[in-house]
């Protein structure tokens, strides 16, 4: 592996996602406007789940990682018909290398955005733990990979068409976050609902990860289900992502 | 001789169209080959497949020894590619891309600072440094793209029309810097459709139509190829008589006589290095005042080559 070449690219590809700080600010804005207005007058109409301004809070970090991923899957294709791709395509790296450093960024750019929202959320709860904080940056790295591999996947197969690719993720984004315990929990769906979210990973992860922040665990799903749903998430991604890198990755002429 | 590219049968097809038809060149190394061709005659699909950007349909090449298909690392390590529109990069800044760039040769610090600052002096870059990609001019985009091949010589420099949006200053810096990089042993292909440019740095010409590459020769083989290219002004002291015009009529290589006015005659041949002792010859004894020769351009060239091709298609 040509690590040298590899952290060089992340170093390169890190600078650009911070070039500009104010949409890194403007996202942490907007997570405390959410939690603190939307979030407080919700939780006080929901009376059935315990803590639900930290449930929601909790939803909303979950939402963020869902966010990026679709960032990092947008911006592959983006890079394809920019013409950044093909120049990333000539440099002496390997597909699967590539795929791997975007799954990289993907992962760091998403926890300094999740960093003071999940910081904020264990310590108002006051559930922070060396433990609960580290478990959770582990839940979240973990979830993100998860994501951000089916995301990056995704744009593989459709990056020659950014309206298809667009048309797929939105498609995908309103079942899997619609049909997840991101805002409510399980227990609150009806049945056809529930059987739709128990086959949708990211509910495994919002709940794995208000395990991991200590919330009360009655409403969620089981925790070593929720791990193994998660891990398979993962690893599943990175290996169908590096296969697709490998074998169908090519320049697309930049319109 | 040996050959820094040669291609099998390579082929790239999008849908039903063949951007890349079968084709087989070989490419010498540490020679400047310059494709010349129309828009869209496969000239740039042809770059993209030999450094491994695009993967062929069919066929392969063997780019410094390695397969295209098979050691697509290994050929990126050698190879370098300036691409036509330098796009994708809107807020880095120069001196970010070029480091970047020799990183990824694996040129590391203090040594590529000071590679860095050389190249964008070279290129003229230097007062623009700290302005990002997207505030560039197009020339100074253009440079910038050329200049990241001199951050760590590539073994194969690939140039798709480099001077395209440069000003003329800019292109005569840009064609001497390829010079250069020539003469520091690499083997370099520019893909052009400027003629001007082609006749500034080839040691050969490939000329490219319809995705297959129509005929490849050294500029002086390529003019010498053109029949009734070479075009003979003489002018005689004297009114031309009709014996004078029957003589030259009969010298081998001869296309064409067009009678300017009564003491100037303008004829098209064929290699006049080799027609014009022999007119001296058979004129003996006939004053000729004087005598300019035009050889066609590489103009002419193209347009005989490329043009009868695309009206039959």
């Amino acid at each position: 592996m040509n690590t040298y070449q590899i952290s060089s690219l992340l170093m390169f590809d890190l600078r650009e996602a911070f070039n500009s700080l104010l949409w890194v600010g403007y996202s942490w804005i907007y997570f405390l406007f959410q939690f603190f207005v939307y979030g407080s007058i919700i939780s006080t109409l929901v009376v059935t789940v315990h803590n639900y301004f930290f449930y929601y809070g909790t939803g909303l970090v979950v939402l963020s990682t869902f966010n990026i991923a679709s960032w990092s899957g947008r911006r592959f294709v983006e890079g394809a018909h920019e013409g950044r791709l093909r120049y990333i395509l000539s440099l002496p790296i390997g597909r699967g290398e590539f795929f791997m450093e975007q799954l990289a960024l993907g992962v760091i750019v998403n926890l300094i955005r999740t960093l003071p929202p999940v910081l904020i959320v264990l310590l108002l709860s006051g559930l922070f733990t060396p433990f609960s904080f580290v478990s959770t940056l582990a839940v979240i790295t973990l979830l993100a990979i998860g994501i951000m591999g089916l995301m990056v996947s995704l744009s593989v197969i459709a990056f020659k068409s950014f309206d298809i690719y667009s048309a797929i993720v939105a498609a995908l984004s309103a079942l899997l976050i619609r049909f997840s315990t991101i805002s409510y929990p399980i227990s609150s769906m009806n049945e056809l609902y529930a059987r739709a979210t128990l086959s949708n990973p990211i509910a495994y992860g919002a709940d794995l990860l208000r395990r991991a922040i200590g919330l009360d665990n009655s409403l969620l799903l089981n925790a070593s289900m929720a791990t193994s749903v998660l891990v398979a998430l993962a690893v599943g991604t990175i290996f169908l992502g590096i296969f697709f890198a490998t074998k169908f990755v090519e320049g697309v002429k930049s319109s | 001789m040996s050959f820094a590219v040669e291609t099998y049968d390579l082929t790239k097809r999008y849908g039903n169209f063949r951007a890349l038809d079968r084709l087989n060149i070989k490419i010498e190394t540490s020679r400047i080959r310059v494709l010349l061709g129309p828009n869209g005659s496969g000239k740039t699909t042809f770059l993209h497949l030999i450094s491994t950007v695009l993967r062929p349909s069919e066929g392969t090449a063997s780019v410094l020894g390695y397969d295209i298909v098979r050691q697509q690392l290994q050929v990126r390590r050698l190879v370098a590619i300036a691409f036509q529109d330098p796009r994708g990069f809107w807020r880095h800044k120069p001196k970010h891309i070029l480091s970047f760039h020799a990183s990824m040769y694996g040129v590391r610090e203090p040594e590529r600072s000071k590679i860095v600052e050389r190249t964008l002096k070279e290129f003229e870059l230097w007062d623009s440094k700290d302005k990002k990609f997207m505030d560039l001019s197009g020339g100074q985009a253009k440079r910038l793209e050329v200049a990241k091949l001199f951050v760590s010589p590539p073994r194969l420099a690939l140039l798709d029309e480099p001077t395209a949006m440069v000003d003329l200053d800019g292109k005569r810096l840009v064609w001497d810097k390829i010079k250069e990089l020539s003469e520091r042993g690499s083997t370099i292909i520019v893909a052009t459709n400027e003629v001007r440019e082609a006749e500034y740095l080839a040691d050969k010409i490939t000329i490219f139509s319809s995705g297959k590459d129509v005929v490849t020769d050294t500029l002086s083989n390529l003019k010498d190829s053109v029949r009734g290219g070479d075009v003979v002004d003489l002018e005689f002291a004297e009114p031309a008589t009709s014996f004078v015009v029957e003589i030259i009529r009969t010298i081998p290589g001869t296309v064409g006589i067009i009678e300017v006015d009564p003491r100037h005659l303008r004829v098209s041949v064929t290699r006049s290095e080799d027609w014009l002792p022999i007119a001296v010859k058979h004129l003996q004894g006939v004053r000729i005042q004087s005598i300019h020769i035009t050889e066609p351009s590489l103009d002419d060239i193209f347009m005989t080559i490329v043009k009868p091709r695309k009206s039959v298609a």
